[in-house]
């Protein structure tokens, strides 16, 4: 067994080790009906995080999704009224367009899209601020549990967030994976000029991928807002860098053109055992943060494939 | 011969073009504010944007993220990025408290070892941020975001997450004082922000970041120790942020987990602004100084001339790609990520 052949399979191994170890510690961390909690609690994590792939597998960022996911959770809040169920298609077409428009300004305009998506985050701050007149909004439960309350419901014992998580992981590694379009993301990201040459429209290629992550980033605060029944511009602060590292633990580097959807889905779960294990073991509160960031950088070390990197920036 | 008014020279420039209009375009606002209000109001003379009380205000402000954004200048320049401030701000300004009270709490006692000893701690943070970058060979983005949350931890592990108080009217002489308006906390900034202008400009190593910057294989093959570089260039970017965290607590007398709060994307945003290229080998300090004074200048306009606060990120946000388009040469770069 030679260690090419191990390397892409290290991120699940990773994972089962993890899993494993903690399971060792404190057997009750196994009990699949706790799992199975755990698993739910992160969907609106994983949802972004599967966006924030796309950006990362063309070789750019996207900072904006935080704040996105923030402006969704007041457009969801404010219009699930008017709207009902059509709440959902407003959202997410909101968080494709302000896709789109990072997408833009970083081909067009020439602003990497480090600063781009960062800059457009502001413009959605500003845009849920506006929205909801600086107050934390609540849904009306009535009307919520008539729209959304299936949400939370199970099918054959499995929570339907899970399935909508499932199915949404399933269409992008469809995308991603058997279409012309999953092929053109991954010639983008492995060499930019060289896909040019080959006649790839490269712009329009790396615009949708924005949007896409765009649209993700809004599912992930239209359920998040429906979870919390309400919607606030910080709601959902901190879920920026934990989706960015889910993403690179999975093992796509920020390089782009290398992992992909799955490696996302096995990055969240890592992220959600390493957070989980340390409330089961009973890691006092105040060393959580630093010990999440340790064990993030031993993760980090097993899971990335070096291969293809000549250089490390 | 060239003409003096040629592409590049404006490119360069293009920064402090967009500082000067901010800073003269903002008066205008609120004159007209005033106009509206059937007052008097000469230009530029009445504008209280424009008054030393209120540049002092600014400079005040920009003093912690200058010294921030002077350190992971010179990581940019090499084409890395540095995630890791907020922590190593945290722990150098609480690290700093800690010392300075049990040494005796008093500048004029052994407690002004407190000093050094923060910087100290930010070069170590930086070290240890180096060399899991370099010797694991992870991509400074993660090891320095993971090295992030390891400082950030450490700071809630010292303090509990309770405020450390510096009530010491010695330090506090760094904001309290002022030679010609202007605290002395600013003029402690402008010393250093020299000190890192001579490193850049005057010393091999700062040569060197450009070097790894401009074109790390060909700066190998001409035997630069690219490793140690980069391992110096972490440990000189931990001390600026233990600056930083020394300037925060100077300016707000409290050390506190969230002291490096915030300071991350307001300190590259400032890096960019300013005219250093994210992919590396072009800016430098004196551009991060332009920078920083653009978004601190914006931040405080929009305040004076009372745009409403929930306007106020999506102007800093889209005036952040105007500077950012303004000041990137569009024929030299064939493409961005």
């Amino acid at each position: 067994m030679n260690m090419e052949r191990i390397k892409p399979h290290l991120p699940w191994l990773t994972l089962v080790l993890l899993v494993a170890l903690v399971g060792i510690a404190n057997p009750t961390f196994l009990n699949p009906a706790g799992l199975i909690v755990l698993a739910s609690d992160v969907v609106p994590l994983f949802i972004m995080a599967l966006g924030m792939t796309f950006a990362i597998y063309i070789g750019g960022i996207d900072l904006s999704v935080q704040q996105l996911a923030n402006l969704v959770t007041v457009i969801a809040t404010v219009f699930l009224m008017s709207f009902g169920i059509w709440v959902a298609v407003l959202c997410i077409l909101a968080g494709a367009l302000f896709g789109a428009v990072s997408g833009f300004v970083t081909t067009r305009l020439y602003v990497p899209s480090f600063v781009s998506t960062l800059a457009l985050g502001f413009v959605a701050l500003s845009g849920a601020k506006w929205l909801s007149g600086q107050r934390a909004l609540h849904m009306d439960a009535e009307q919520r549990d008539a729209t959304f309350g299936w949400v939370f419901e199970r099918t054959l014992g499995i929570p339907n967030e899970l399935l909508i998580a499932a199915g949404l992981l399933a269409a992008c590694w469809f995308l991603q994976s058997r279409t012309t379009f999953g092929r053109s993301l991954k010639a983008v990201g492995a060499g930019e000029l060289a896909a040019v040459a080959s006649g790839l429209n490269v712009d329009r290629i790396k615009i949708l991928a924005f949007a896409l992550c765009g649209a993700l980033a809004a599912i992930s605060g239209l359920i998040f807002s429906v979870k919390l029944s309400g919607g606030d511009a910080n709601l959902a602060n901190g879920f920026l860098l934990l989706a960015i590292v889910a993403v690179l633990v999975g093992g796509t580097p920020l390089t782009g053109g290398v992992g992909g959807v799955l490696n996302t889905a096995i990055g969240t779960l890592i992220v959600m055992v390493i957070r989980a294990a340390m409330v089961y073991l009973e890691v006092d509160a105040t060393q959580q943060q630093m010990i999440f960031g340790i064990v993030l950088i031993i993760a980090i070390a097993l899971t990335i494939d070096r291969s293809k990197l000549k250089i490390v920036k | 011969m060239q003409g003096f008014m040629t592409r590049e020279t404006l490119l360069k420039w293009a920064p402090v073009l967009v500082l000067i209009f901010l800073l003269l375009v903002f008066p205008i606002f609120e004159m007209t504010n005033a106009w509206a209000k059937g007052k008097e109001h000469i230009y530029l003379l009445d504008s209280r944007f424009l008054s030393i009380r209120n540049l002092a205000r600014i400079a005040i402000s920009a003093t912690p993220a200058l010294m921030v954004a002077l350190g992971v200048t010179f990581i940019i320049l090499m084409g890395s990025i540095d995630l890791s401030m907020e922590g190593t701000v945290s722990v150098t300004a609480v690290g700093f408290a800690y010392a300075f009270l049990w040494l005796g709490g008093t500048l004029a006692s052994w407690a002004w070892l407190a000093i050094p000893l923060a910087l100290l701690i930010g070069a170590a943070i930086g070290l240890i941020n180096g060399i899991v970058h370099v010797k694991l060979r992870i991509p400074s983005f993660m090891a320095s975001l993971a090295m992030g949350f390891v400082g950030t931890g450490f700071a809630l592990l010292l303090t509990g997450g309770d405020r450390v108080r510096v009530e010491d009217p010695l330090f506090r002489a760094l904001l309290t004082v002022r030679w010609m308006n202007f605290p002395i906390m600013v003029y402690v900034a402008a010393a250093f922000l020299l000190l890192m202008w001579f490193i850049q400009t005057r010393t091999k190593l700062g040569r060197n970041f450009y070097a790894v910057g401009g074109g790390e294989e060909l700066a190998a093959a001409s035997g630069l120790n690219v490793n140690r570089v980069r391992i110096l260039g972490f440990m000189l970017a931990g001390i600026c942020y233990g600056m930083g965290g020394l300037m925060a607590v100077g300016k707000i007398g409290i050390a506190e987990t969230v002291t490096g709060a915030n300071f991350m994307f307001i300190s590259i945003t400032a890096v960019v602004v300013g005219g250093t290229a994210l992919w590396g080998g072009i800016g430098g300090v004196l551009n991060t100084l332009v920078g920083v004074l653009i978004v601190f200048v914006i931040n405080n306009g929009m305040v004076v001339i009372g745009l409403p606060s929930y306007i106020q990120s999506a102007v800093l946000g889209i005036l952040v790609i105007v500077a950012v388009v303004l000041s990137t040469d569009r024929r030299s770069v064939s493409f961005v990520k």
